[in-house]
């Protein structure tokens, strides 16, 4: 039964799409990492694909049944919390493993960091403004996370930890941030769920 | 019946009337019903981000303001606009209205090319208003020059571009996955495009992130000695336009799209839209490095080689320092650095009369590199050509700063001309020009290159004992000997012992 309930909830959240969107960017990460890449390129890179699996994770929030699921399950927030954990899990060991044998920055911790953190913007902007669209998170962060390495070459350099993928993989407060927004993140869509319309 | 009461020219004047009310009723519609209001916001903020406050930072120059949105706004739009468009491509599949609206009187090409309209005009919407700003501001600060619309017109004319590629996107694979995928996949295509790079006759300068010459980047010279080059915005814009109607006339091919007769014109117009682009990008490859900007001889008009004419803005100096209006912001604190220096060598045989700023010149070298000079010999009759340091690519600068640094570059090489003190100078020039150096707050010592290192030699002592002595002297002092003594110093003439 509860495999059944694990296996429909996953089903109707494309969960196994979602899987195959993860595991493509991490095959890309893989293929990009064999080319040659100046010091820009190779510290944006892998934030592209990181962005790329938290957002496949925030779409996978996007409800289609809507308010009859909310009023009738009430097992709906502890599938919820399982899916989301489930993929981040995924998308993290995927993109780490992704990166093995290449000159992956910042390294595994770095990309676990940042995995977590834009996916809980990813999982932010899917209560707020639905799954469908919460994909615009982890777009827009990739946009100012790349800013953000870019300021390290062209001064002033930012150094806030709210943007933690421009931080060393070892530095506490870019790790905090992360982890206060992935915590944030899975509350808000564990309690309330993605805000979708019906139909969508 | 109608026949007799309708003249027969008025009918398909009112046909075609009626049409276009009925298109721009539909666009109306689809401006109403559109996701792209909701995710503007996103790339206005990360706008403002990104390149509002870089751009700001900057000095109020038009040609680095404008050079310099318009890589950043297309980096900060690419996400945003790309996948409200794929979001909005993928609309009707995803509401399950296909098979509804298949059945109404437009066919679905039509109805497709509207849905796009609308999402290509807020986003326009969108980047108006943010270059609306940003010029704004500019206008408000800037002493010298105007707006230029090449960079707005290519920020624009992407926009267009990445909504028709995000739209196709959703349109033919409709899933709630397209628009990240799409949306990120074009960051990504757009952003380390760059990579491949090298010199300034790369294919890869196609793309609309390249404002200007990708080794040198937005510099302060840009459209204030010479016009803004619009070669590259020219080809950019071509490749855009072909990209845009190649991969809009793709839709209508889609089975079930449009008629057998608009289908087979929607072929020929993707190839043509598909040659467009495809010349685009071999024009970029025939690109040189013309000043700092990018040239293509096929689309150069020679007009753009003529220097632009104003009038200097000089200071009120004895010897008056003269500048680009658009640099007038620097004027006073430039006047100020380069004051001791002048009183030094004023009225003095060789010493320079004005100081004049010149554009910088810029030769590519090899792969990435860029020399930068002056474009002439160090002194054109009594007239010191002066390249500010802000000039030369480098993270922009503050007026003080900028004196700083022009204290310690032209400052130096005043001097050095003055005195003769160059590669070979004697004794006796060198302990001069070490003394005025030490009298204007100068180093004594200049650096050399040894080997590959920039080292600072200490003087030969006895240089260095004139020197000092000489220093030692008052300003007047030092002046009158100079005046005197000047003409045979420089030639070589006087033995380092004779100093006073």
């Amino acid at each position: 039964m509860t495999v059944r309930l694990l296996r429909l909830h996953a089903v109707s959240r494309r969960v196994p799409t979602a899987m195959a969107a993860i595991l493509a960017c991490a095959v890309g990460l893989r293929i990009a990492l064999i080319g040659h890449w100046d010091s820009y390129g190779a510290l944006q890179l892998p934030l592209v694909f990181e962005a790329g699996a938290a957002g496949a994770i925030a779409v996978a929030t996007a409800s289609p049944i809507g308010e009859p699921e909310r009023v009738t399950g009430r097992w709906l927030p502890f599938l919820r919390l399982a899916s989301v954990l489930a993929l981040t899990a995924v998308a993290a060991s995927a993109i780490s493993t992704g990166g093995t044998g290449g000159q992956l920055a910042g390294g595994t911790l770095a990309a676990v960091r940042n995995v977590a953190g834009i996916t809980g913007i990813g999982l932010l902007c899917a209560v707020a403004f639905g799954g469908g669209l919460a994909w615009a998170g982890p777009a827009g962060y990739l946009v100012v996370g790349v800013f953000g390495l870019y300021t390290q070459w062209h001064h002033p350099a930012l150094t806030t930890p709210w943007i933690w993928p421009d931080r060393p993989p070892h530095d506490l407060g870019a790790a905090m941030c992360a982890a206060l927004v992935f915590v944030l993140g899975i509350t808000a869509i564990t309690l309330r769920g993605a805000r979708d319309r019906l139909g969508e | 019946m109608t026949a007799v009461g309708v003249p027969a020219a008025a009918r398909p004047a009112a046909a075609k009337r009626r049409q276009l009310q009925a298109l721009a009723r539909l666009l109306r519609l689809e401006l109403r019903r559109n996701v792209m209001p909701l995710i503007l916001p996103v790339a206005v903020g990360l706008f403002w981000f990104t390149s509002y406050r870089k751009a700001m930072a900057m000095p109020p120059l038009w040609g680095l303001r404008a050079a310099s949105i318009q890589t950043g706004a297309v980096a900060a739009f690419v996400c945003p606009v790309t996948g409200a468009a794929a979001w909005m491509g993928s609309r009707e599949a995803r509401r399950r209205t296909i098979d509804l609206v298949t059945i109404t009187a437009r066919p679905q090409w039509a109805r497709q090319l509207a849905t796009w309209a609308a999402t290509a005009s807020w986003a326009i919407a969108g980047w108006l208003v943010c270059a609306t700003v940003v010029y704004g501001v500019t206008d408000q600060q800037a002493a010298w020059g105007g707006p230029l619309w090449w960079p707005v017109a290519v920020v624009a004319a992407s926009l267009v571009a990445m909504s028709a590629l995000g739209f196709a996107a959703g349109a033919l694979v409709p899933s709630r996955f397209t628009a990240p995928v799409v949306a990120i996949a074009a960051f990504f295509v757009l952003a380390l495009a760059t990579q491949p790079i090298e010199g300034s006759h790369s294919y890869w300068q196609i793309s609309p992130l390249v404002s200007t010459a990708w080794d040198i980047g937005p510099d302060p010279s840009l459209g204030t000695f010479y016009p803004y080059l619009p070669d590259l915005a020219i080809a950019q814009l071509m490749f855009l336009a072909g990209f845009t109607v190649a991969v809009l006339a793709g839709l209508a091919l889609a089975n079930g799209s449009a008629g057998t007769w608009a289908r087979r014109a929607a072929a020929v117009v993707t190839t043509a839209g598909l040659l467009a682009a495809g010349t685009a990008v071999a024009l970029a490859g025939t690109a040189h490095l013309d000043g700092d900007m990018i040239a293509i001889p096929a689309l150069h008009d020679a007009a753009n080689d003529r220097p632009l004419h104003y009038t200097p803005v000089c200071s009120r100096t004895a010897v008056p320092v003269c500048l680009n209006p658009a640099f007038t912001i620097y004027l006073p604190a430039v006047a100020a650095a380069l004051a001791p220096v002048l009183k030094e060598v004023a009225g003095l045989p060789g010493a320079p009369t004005r100081i004049s700023q010149v554009a910088a010149s810029y030769q590519q070298v090899t792969g990435n590199d860029v020399s930068v000079g002056l474009p002439g010999p160090d002194m054109s009759g009594t007239v010191f050509p002066l390249v500010l340091p802000d000039q030369v690519p480098a993270p922009a600068m503050t007026p003080s700063e900028v004196a700083a640094a022009v204290r310690g570059s032209a400052g130096l090489a005043i001097l050095g001309v003055v005195i003769n003190d160059g590669r070979g100078a004697t004794g006796a020039q060198r302990a001069v020009a070490a003394a005025l150096r030490m009298a204007v707050g100068l180093p004594e010592a200049l650096p050399s290159v040894v080997g590959r290192q920039l080292v600072t030699l200490p003087l030969p002592a006895g240089v260095q004992a004139a020197a000092r002595r000489f220093a030692a002297l008052s300003a007047s002092a030092r002046h009158g000997w100079l005046a005197q003594h000047l003409t045979a110093l420089r030639a070589g003439r006087v033995p380092l012992a004779q100093l006073p």
